[in-house]
């Protein structure tokens, strides 16, 4: 998958789940930049994620994460 | 966690008077569907449709006090309503681990309430975080 496939796949779930109207990320985006990102979304976040692209975290790699430019490349390496 | 993928969980439910009447003064929904006979057979029904959300109070109980662990909160819950059930009606209610993702401590089941002829009463989705 390519960086813009996934940001595209984001954009869809973040919207989905955080229900606030649309949402553009990009990779310095942070938990601060995006309402409704909170630690409850978070989770519904990394769920929906996770099933939407049949792969598997773990707690380690969330928590390294800066910004939504890590998650994806951390999504790049599955 | 204390959970396997696919781990089964079944219980038993019973729409008793006394769960038909505590759910009707709790949600104060006397809609004449769940309280006139005379309107649900107008409508079709056999006699008063039970309150579908009933069925979400035991996924409540079924969550809160089935489970191996108490150590759990429920994230989100989603029913489909698929067959009315009616008064004393016993559900066969199953439940089954449908994923698990460790790295946010959470479940996720998918269930079904099953009426006494076969038929599917309800069924859907349920996450839940298992607390640390």
């Amino acid at each position: 998958m390519k960086r813009a496939e996934i940001i595209s796949q984001l954009n869809a779930i973040f919207e989905d789940i955080i229900d606030e109207g649309p949402i553009s990320l990009s990779d310095a985006n942070t938990v601060n930049d995006v309402d409704g990102w909170d630690s409850l979304t978070n989770v519904q976040l990394i769920v929906a994620i996770e099933k939407s692209m049949n792969i598997r975290f773990t707690s380690e790699e969330i928590q390294a994460w800066k910004n939504v430019g890590e998650m994806i490349d951390c999504i790049l390496t599955k | 966690m204390d959970f396997q993928l696919n781990d089964c969980f079944k219980q038993q439910f019973v729409v008793t008077p006394k769960v038909y009447k505590h759910f009707q003064e709790c949600s104060n929904d006397r809609n004449p569907l769940h309280t006139d006979e005379d309107f649900a057979r107008a409508k079709g029904f056999p006699e008063k449709v039970m309150y579908g959300n009933i069925l979400n109070a035991f996924i409540s109980y079924f969550i809160g006090e089935c489970l191996p662990t108490k150590d759990v909160i429920i994230h989100s819950q989603e029913i489909a309503f698929k067959n009315p059930v009616y008064l004393n009606e016993t559900l066969d209610f199953e439940a089954h681990v449908s994923g698990i993702y460790d790295a946010v401590n959470a479940i996720e089941f998918k269930y079904k309430f099953i009426k006494p002829d076969g038929k599917i009463a309800a069924k859907g989705l349920i996450q839940i975080g298992v607390l640390k």
